[in-house]
């Protein structure tokens, strides 16, 4: 009943692992920390140079370009495009390495 | 001379070998190890590339892996009279302008 190797479909063989088609809100949750933590990172990378008299092209471009957390629609928060899909979006956690990758920017449009 | 302090939080299974590439360059051998460098554009570069994977703070000074490992370590909560007579003369001196 209970234990590694009870009798659930998933367990029982076979080619079943299913994905929710939707996140928990406590997936989002730590999406959203994740989204964080980068924008954190980035800040301190800018102001660290900024302080040598630095600056670099790379986060230059990331400052101009990426929406920071706050800034970022729920939309583009937790889905993501795929043109494969019906209406062309997907939930964020169906791509791969979903938690260690920056997935900010979707296609204008969709 | 400020200095990066990164500490990687993420491992980098399954990711691309550039990025593993980039930890090795960076020193960052397992999990919550944690190394300095000189702030410099170069280093921001690499830490650009695995943004998602570390911890960074701007630091005043780096410190050895010895100086990590006294800082992580508890107090004690004892001295040794003989040895740490120093220690000794400043707490009775703290205690004797407390009474």
């Amino acid at each position: 009943m209970f234990g590694p190797f009870r009798l659930t479909n998933p367990l029982s063989g076979g080619l079943l692992w299913k994905i929710p088609w939707r996140l928990s809100r406590h997936q989002k949750y730590r999406h959203r920390e994740r989204l964080r933590r980068v924008d954190g990172i980035v800040a301190t990378l800018d102001t660290a140079l900024a302080r040598q008299g630095e600056s670099m092209k790379r986060v230059e471009r990331w400052k101009l370009e990426m929406p920071t957390e706050g800034e970022m629609l729920p939309k583009d928060k937790y889905t993501v495009f795929d043109r494969k899909v019906k209406r062309y979006r997907k939930g964020i956690h169906k791509l791969p390495k979903w938690t260690r990758v920056s997935q900010r920017l979707n296609p204008p449009g969709f | 001379m400020p200095y990066f302090r990164i500490t990687l939080m993420r491992s980098a299974i399954g990711l691309p070998s550039k990025t593993h590439g980039v930890l090795a360059a960076l020193g960052l051998k397992k999990r919550m190890a944690t190394v300095y460098h000189p702030v410099s554009s170069s280093v921001a570069g690499q830490i650009m590339r695995i943004k998602e994977l570390v911890d960074v703070k701007e630091v005043e000074h780096a410190m050895t892996k010895d100086e990590m490992r006294a800082a992580r370590r508890p107090d004690p909560g004892y001295y040794v009279e003989k040895r740490d007579a120093k220690v000794r003369r400043e707490r009775e001196g703290v205690e004797g302008l407390a009474v």
